[in-house]
């Protein structure tokens, strides 16, 4: 496998334009049509790595040509969810990667102006892309007539004030508008009417940063960097009680084994895992019985779980089930924009049996009542930020079923070293 | 207050945007770097450069945990405690941290040196237990590295 995200994180600093190169994806683009690379595009079979796995090509070429113009790039680097930090590593590491990715997909995408959404934790990622984006438009390579091709981008880095939901598409583009970052209705979709009723594509860092590679180096060579049935590399990442949590560029469909045993180093001394989540906090649990599947899309799928962004959590034999649930829904909890009701109140709700079970005031039936809340409050929810939420705690009540009927039976927590934990 | 040349690099931000409500976050935030926090009088200037009342910016304030409305420390240290760092120990990290600052959390300390808030998901997930402080990412983070950090020498406290 040949690193192509990951190229430049072995350097101490993150490479200026000089260090960088010449932007030869770019130009290597410039001189095809945008029909041929996006035609190319679909032969990779290039999947949206933000977590739905959409296919790139159909969502690039879902804007009609004679669609009212301007039309819009955004690049959604707000990645909030517990156990997703890959997209960190491209802004810190390498923010000409990334202005050079923007400058070839919206060129392909046929975009007049990109913005990228950035959350507001990476601050000083974002004015690091800042500086790489002024040091491009210096060198011609961002504004009006690039490289004198003809065509024209402007790139807008936009720090926004935090809130996981601010990921969720359509409430991204209420957040870049400078409203609350409530989600909105679909259909229209925002390639349709989006960012100020025009089309709008919206795409996740590490899928854009993608396609220079493709651009260099073809169609074959791109699949042929994966493994197990996957195509292209994947920024992995892994955390938890391992030894060496991390985050790597590897062959698509690496597994899990490998994720967390060579690269991660494994659990700590003593410890054991119990259980792991693939894709960050809001996908459902796998267990050790699955750690030789391939982590892709359609292989994790397939076990009732989701890729995600495969930023894997480990659940390990120290830490109490209930807890690492309790914790996660703390989370959710705390980020729902609180626009629909089965969200803003039904997760609390939730949290608050669960508390007062893992604090030893459980009451027989209180697993099938939260069973049947979720049940609830995934499909009356407006957007996917509630199925999400659920997932885990679904999965989780299901899989630790003895663990928590325990809490009820012995009113206590079978742990008993768990840290005290605030009001949410 | 404002001088010209800020109120002027605002103005050509705001205006580079199809609507003026867009520059409405970056104004916020910049005033917010100016003055620590977003008392009525940076509302109101924000309220003239961006052409929305203060309810409207009051919305954007009370939703977004970046912006802050109340008076914090010259130094604001958020600690994440979600799953990655709760496991690694970050519920007693905030409590060594009020511990430390001598006040509860979300308060400027009696120096007014550092404010301590918990965090959600900081994306510092392989560095747990970790920390922004002001803009900048601290992780792995023991009790030692925590007394380190909101230090005087520090955060300029006494």
């Amino acid at each position: 496998m040949e690193a192509v995200l990951s190229r430049h994180f072995h350097l101490p600093e993150p490479p200026d334009l000089k260090t960088y190169g010449d932007y030869r994806a770019l130009k290597a683009a410039l001189a095809q049509k945008p029909a041929d690379l996006l035609d190319q595009i679909g032969q990779t079979a290039l999947r949206g790595y933000g977590g739905a796995g959409f296919p790139l090509a159909r969502k690039w070429s879902a804007v009609a040509a004679d669609a009212p113009r301007p039309h819009y790039m955004v690049i959604n680097l707000d990645e909030t969810e517990p156990g997703s930090f890959k997209d960190r590593k491209l802004l810190y590491r390498d923010p000409h990667l990334i202005v050079e990715a923007i400058l070839v997909g919206a060129y392909i995408q046929g975009s007049d102006r990109a913005f990228v959404f950035v959350r507001g934790e990476y601050a000083e990622g974002a004015q690091g892309l800042q500086r790489a984006v002024d040091e491009a438009r210096a060198a011609g390579l961002v504004g009006r007539n690039i490289l004198g091709s003809g065509f024209s981008l402007d790139i807008d880095v936009h720090l926004s004030a935090g809130r996981y939901i601010c990921g969720e598409e359509t409430a991204l583009l209420n957040a870049l508008e400078g409203r609350r970052a409530n989600p909105r209705s679909k259909p229209p979709f925002p390639f349709q009417q989006g960012l100020w009723g025009k089309p709008t594509l919206i795409n996740n860092l590490e899928t854009v940063c993608q396609v220079p590679g493709v651009v260099l180096n073809g169609v074959d060579w791109f699949k042929a960097q994966g493994v197990n049935g996957g195509e292209g590399t994947k920024l992995y990442s892994v955390c938890g009680p391992v030894k060496n949590p991390g985050c790597w560029e590897l062959p698509m469909g690496t597994t899990a084994r490998e994720l967390i045993y060579e690269h991660a180093g494994g659990l700590l001394d003593g410890h054991a895992l119990t259980a792991f989540l693939p894709g960050g906090a809001s996908t459902a649990f796998l267990l050790p019985e699955h750690l030789d599947a391939s982590m892709n899309f359609d292989s994790v799928a397939k076990l009732r779980s989701r890729f995600g962004t495969c930023g894997i959590i480990v659940l390990d034999d120290q830490t109490c089930p209930l807890d690492f649930l309790i914790a996660i829904n703390a989370f959710f909890v705390r980020e729902s924009c609180g626009f629909c009701t089965p969200c803003r109140d039904g997760l609390p709700y939730a949290h608050s049996i669960l508390e007062r079970i893992e604090a030893g005031q459980g009451r027989p039936g209180d697993r099938e009542h939260l069973l049947e809340l979720c049940a609830k409050i995934a499909p009356n929810s407006f957007c996917a930020f509630a199925p999400g939420a659920v997932m885990p705690m679904e999965s989780g009540l299901k899989l630790f079923a003895d663990v928590i009927e325990r809490h009820i039976a012995e009113g206590a927590c079978p742990w008993h070293a768990v840290p005290a934990r605030r009001a949410v | 207050m404002l001088n010209e040349d800020e109120r002027a690099h605002l103005a050509a931000h705001i205006g580079h945007y199809p609507e003026p409500r867009a520059g409405a976050i970056y104004t916020l935030q910049f005033l917010q770097r100016k003055y620590g926090h977003l008392h009525n009088e940076a509302l109101r200037e924000a309220s003239a450069l961006c052409g929305l009342s203060i309810t409207q910016l009051e919305e954007l304030v009370s939703f977004y945990p970046l912006l802050l409305r109340r008076p914090v420390g010259r130094r604001v240290l958020r600690i994440c405690d979600s799953i990655a760092c709760h496991m690694a120990g970050a519920p007693a990290l905030l409590d060594e941290a009020v511990r430390l600052s001598g006040v509860p959390l979300g308060q400027p300390s009696a120096d007014g040196a550092v404010t301590v808030l918990p965090h959600v998901c900081l994306g510092l997930c392989d560095l747990a237990p970790a920390a922004l402080l002001d803009e900048a990412a601290h992780g792995p983070l023991d009790a030692a590295a925590l007394a380190a950090l909101v230090a005087p020498e520090n955060t300029g406290g006494q």
